[in-house]
């Protein structure tokens, strides 16, 4: 090795030593799904959040609950904070990989009662909407899942997730169950109505890009997608609008490992990330995201651009239906294979 | 008889290396005959020539009459074996051997009759079955001789052989493969660097170097009457002594020296005697002065079977003689003292420098 | 010295035997020493990771013994993901063997110069990551890829095939990626076949065609036997491609066992998986040895 990389090296350890011996107490490791969505949240609540209650903040990517479980099976997690899709706080819950939420530190009001649980918290949402090319069906599109199911009217190649979250509810609400009577999910009717749109499926996406690609290319017509992903087709030009018109809201949400050992001020940066100030800052700096809190859009004045674009925005939350990740860290083993053993069929 | 070749004009250079330069030579149904060399002197080419896998730049070869230059390897219808016997490892021996006939369309009985016959000439029916990674070099040797054999060609190729067994056993198998060319009369081309092994087994030997037949004979003529420095040099223990030519006919160390053949070297070229140090005869005619060398005896080995006795020339070169324990009569000589050679104007062969 | 060799106590035949024996032991066992680093190792990373997943299997959620993790695989989707994995990998693994063997042949054939230069083709796509590699097959096959739009414009055909979402694409995309681990071991072999032998064939009366099938494809079938294992077990462990490439439809082992690690609270669920098909891998391996004899001529030149 040279001889000044190592001097380097040396001194930078020496100086990694030195600061965190110094700042032990306040710094916090919070890991998340990683990649443009985990920087945008970094920026827009976790940092933000760390520099209120003056601890030093530092993240670190995980590939989902397996890693989380990992990290807490080994007794001393390197994470303090895990950011994670709300069934998977559910599952970890049932698990009992986390702190409890001390409410007496976060104030819940405002966040849905559903995602406001023992041992997690919402953060953010996002929201699976119905989009299509307008090449393909001009001034006549589909305007909900129930067009997205009627394959006469609006023929055309379609795409889902390959993942059961969301497209059990979709396939409801394509079969006619109102919007407030999704749930709890009447699996065997939806994975009946799953089966009678299957022929129109082209694909069944894996990931958010694989999913953006299909509709950019005009590989299908229309799909589920994730909105945030929406976001950079249209940019990039291609003919493609959505709807929020029945879109699934699903949750972000954060849980403190068991075992951490900076709890207490882990409370703290949790209470600010759910805070309606801080909460405020997602529609304006993450489009097509949203904040947990409903109180953020008192906290804050939006404009009516801002207010159109946010799936949480209290007149296109109407439209939607909430994710329950309650139900679904219940009953996800099955549905996951029943799901699963319908696509592959 | 079948299997006469005849090798018109052959020429192969590769790039500005000519491997085979204008080489012609018969070979006469039933001959065994030798190409004789030192590596890179082109014998291997010429029997790759033959075999169909080196393709030559011009020239002609006729066997019993037929063109066959033109002829790929699969249809010339040779024996070969090969420097280290390219025996197939996926197959048995008795699969090996009898892979020429199944490609010939002989099948069943016959097959294992032809396959039986072969390998009971080479002495190897009893392993017929082992696979012929279990075999040992001389093994394999036999099965690799039965696979050339076994569909009767009319011509048998053979490169080096038998290099990779050790002297004793090579020796055995000389005489074997000698004893089956009697038997079977098949014309064979054998390529060897071996001198001992080309005297032994050839009916006639072609000694090459730099892609050209230097001398084509018997063994006794190529021993004998080597025709050039080369020849003479690459055969036996040899050695060489320089001779004047004057007008009373050559001499040596200033003594007149008769020889076989008179000198018909050019002008400007050197002559030199071909010694072979067993012909040097220790009795003569002391009172005759021609083909006599005087020379003095350096030192005395005993060899169990034999003396190793160095003699030093007038000139101050040193010759090794090897001698029995009988000296035709006469008391061994002793270190330092004067001894007497005489050669036979039989054995005395004058040859130039160049050839 | 000659009073010493004829002393009668000291001629006889035990003498020194326990020594000679000693130093022999001692020898083997500082041989053993030197492989001690790597056995450790192995393990450490191997078999201990293995026999605990092992282990685990038979735990379920709350720590009690169970067979569950087992039966649960009797659930059609396990079986039909069990099916596809293999269909998938053994059917790679044969476009591999079409598409390599001639190309390793080729290679085998030419200058050491030239195959080296060629072989940078071969090992190409070692630079790419497996993921760029499968979305630039998708931009290619798919309906408006590359593929079909020059189809469709030179007349070719009217609609769009469909290329990819299904089987078809996760074939190409993972033949493109498993190519180089079969032609490399079978090029390795083949340049180790003298040619004299292909000689010997012709010397025999074999055609060059009856050559290369009796003779040569023989003496490469150890290096093909190591390239299919190759190719073959490394398929059973694929992720990415048929997950993107399949369109969801094709569902391989590796999925099943990434979702049941997330959606199962106990890591016997995917150890489970695991176990099964490392055993189902071993038999296959085992019996794929025996039919084809893979070492019953190795080392033979």
């Amino acid at each position: 090795m040279h001889k000044s990389v190592k001097r380097g090296l040396i001194t930078a350890t020496a100086w990694a030593v030195l600061s965190t011996t110094a700042m032990a107490a306040d710094t916090l490791t919070l890991a998340g799904l990683g990649g443009k969505v985990q920087e945008d949240l970094t920026a827009t609540l976790f940092k933000p959040s760390a520099e209120k209650i003056g601890a030093e903040l530092r993240t670190e990517s995980h590939d989902g609950i397996a890693a989380v479980r990992v990290q807490v099976q080994s007794g001393a997690p390197g994470w303090d904070v895990a950011h994670l899709g709300a069934e998977d706080c559910a599952i970890g819950a049932a698990e009992g990989l986390f702190e409890p939420i001390d409410y007496s530190v976060v104030n819940g009001d405002g966040i849905p009662e559903g995602v406001r649980a023992k041992d997690w918290i919402a953060t953010n949402t996002y929201s699976v909407v119905l989009a299509w090319r307008t090449d393909k069906y001009g001034d006549n599109p589909p305007k909900d899942w129930k067009d997205f199911w009627d394959v006469e009217k609006f023929p055309g190649r379609r795409a889902l997730s390959v993942y059961p979250q969301e497209m059990m509810e979709i396939a409801l609400l394509g079969d006619g169950v109102e919007r407030d009577k999704v749930y709890p999910l009447d699996t065997k009717r939806s994975l009946a109505a799953l089966e009678k749109i299957k022929p129109s499926v082209s694909v069944w996406w894996t990931s958010g890009a694989q999913s953006a690609q299909l509709l950019k290319d005009g590989e299908v017509d229309m799909e589920a997608i994730w909105g945030s992903r929406i976001a950079g087709v249209i940019a990039d030009g291609a003919p493609v609008k959505f709807t929020y018109q029945d879109g699934v809201i699903g949750f972000g949400c954060v849980a403190i490992l068991k075992g951490s050992k900076n709890v207490a001020a882990a409370q703290k940066l949790v209470a600010n990330i759910v805070s309606p100030e801080i909460q405020a800052r997602i529609p304006t700096m993450m489009g097509y995201y949203g904040p947990s809190n409903k109180k953020a859009f008192e906290a804050k004045q939006f404009s009516a651009d801002v207010l159109t674009q946010s799936n949480a925005s209290p007149e296109n939350a109407a439209k939607q239906v909430t994710m329950q990740p309650t139900w679904w860290s219940e009953n996800i083993q099955d549905v996951q294979e029943d799901f699963k053993n319908l696509i592959v069929q | 008889m079948p299997g006469r070749v005849e090798i018109r004009n052959i020429r192969k250079a590769y790039g500005s290396f000519l491997a085979l330069d204008d080489v012609s030579l018969d070979i006469a149904p039933g001959e065994f005959l030798t190409l004789l060399g030192p590596s890179g002197s082109g014998k291997t080419t010429l029997l790759n020539v033959l075999a169909g896998f080196v393709r030559p730049d011009s020239g002609s070869i006729t066997i019993d009459g037929a063109e066959f230059l033109l002829l790929p390897p699969h249809k010339r219808n040779l024996g070969m074996v090969f420097q280290n016997y390219a025996l197939f490892p996926h197959m048995s021996v008795r699969r090996n051997v009898g892979y020429p006939l199944r490609l010939r369309g002989v099948s069943g009985a016959e097959l294992d009759r032809r396959v039986e016959e072969a390998l009971g000439l080479v002495q190897m029916a009893h392993l017929a079955d082992r696979g012929v990674n279990a075999l040992s070099g001389g093994q394999r040797q036999r099965v690799a001789l039965a696979r050339a054999i076994v569909f009767e060609p009319s011509i048998l190729l053979m490169d080096e052989p038998l290099s990779a067994l050790d002297k004793k056993l090579r020796e055995h198998m000389q005489l074997e493969l000698k004893r089956l060319h009697d038997r079977l009369g098949t014309t064979t081309v054998y390529v060897t660097h071996d001198q001992r092994e080309a005297l032994t087994l050839s009916d006639r030997i072609a000694v090459v170097n730099g892609g050209k037949i230097v001398q084509l004979g018997t063994p006794d003529e190529i021993y004998d009457r080597p025709k050039n420095k080369f020849v003479a040099d690459f055969i036996g223990e040899t050695r060489f002594l320089p001779v004047e030519t004057g007008a009373s006919g050559a001499l040596l160390y200033g003594r007149p020296l008769r020889t076989r053949d008179d000198w018909k070297g050019a002008t400007g070229e050197k002559p030199w005697l071909v010694i072979r140090p067993e012909r040097l005869r220790w009795k003569g005619d002391e009172s005759q002065t021609a083909n006599r060398i005087e020379a003095e005896t350096t030192d005395i080995i005993y060899q169990g079977d034999s003396y190793l006795i160095t003699v030093r020339m007038p000139d101050g070169a040193e010759l090794d003689l090897r001698r029995g324990p009988d000296l035709g009569g006469k008391d061994l000589p002793e270190r330092g003292q004067p001894i007497q050679l005489w050669l036979d104007r039989e054995h005395t062969i004058l040859v130039a420098d160049k050839s | 010295m000659t009073m010493v060799l004829n002393h009668p106590g000291i001629a006889d035949a035990d003498h020194n035997a326990d020594a000679l024996k000693r130093q022999g032991s001692r020898e083997r066992r500082v041989l053993a020493s030197l492989t001690l680093p790597g056995a450790i190792l192995i393990f450490l990373v191997l078999i201990l990771p293995i026999g605990w997943l092992f282990w685990l299997s038979f735990f379920g959620p709350s720590g009690e013994p169970t067979l569950e993790n087992y039966t649960r695989m009797l659930k059609p989707i396990y079986v039909r993901t069990f099916i596809s994995t293999f269909e998938v990998a053994g059917l790679v693994t044969l476009v591999c063997v079409l598409l390599g063997y001639p190309v390793a042949y080729l290679l085998s054939q030419l200058s050491e110069r030239t195959a080296g230069l060629l072989m940078i083709f071969v090992v190409l796509p070692f630079w790419t990551s497996v993921l760029v590699r499968t979305y630039a097959w998708l931009v290619l096959l798919q309906r408006t890829g590359l593929v079909n739009t020059w189809l469709i414009d030179a007349g070719v055909i009217s609609t769009p095939l469909p290329l990819v979402h299904n089987m078809l694409g996760t074939v190409i995309g993972m033949v493109h990626v498993m190519l180089p681990f079969l032609i490399l071991p079978l090029y390795a072999s083949m340049r180790a076949i003298d040619s004299v032998y292909m000689r010997a064939a012709a010397n025999c009366g074999a055609t060059p065609s009856q050559a290369f099938r009796q003779v040569f494809l023989p003496m490469s079938l150890p290096g093909l036997a190591a390239g299919v294992a190759l190719v073959f077990v490394l398929c059973l462990g694929f992720f990415v491609t048929p997950a993107l490439l399949g369109g969801g439809r094709v569902a391989m082992w590796a999925m099943q066992i990434a979702n049941n690690i997330s959606v199962y609270g106990n890591w016997g669920a995917a150890s489970a998986l695991g176990v099964v098909l490392l055993v189902v891998t071993g038999i296959i391996l085992y019996v794929f040895k025996r039919l084809f004899r893979v070492d019953s001529f190795e080392g033979v030149r």
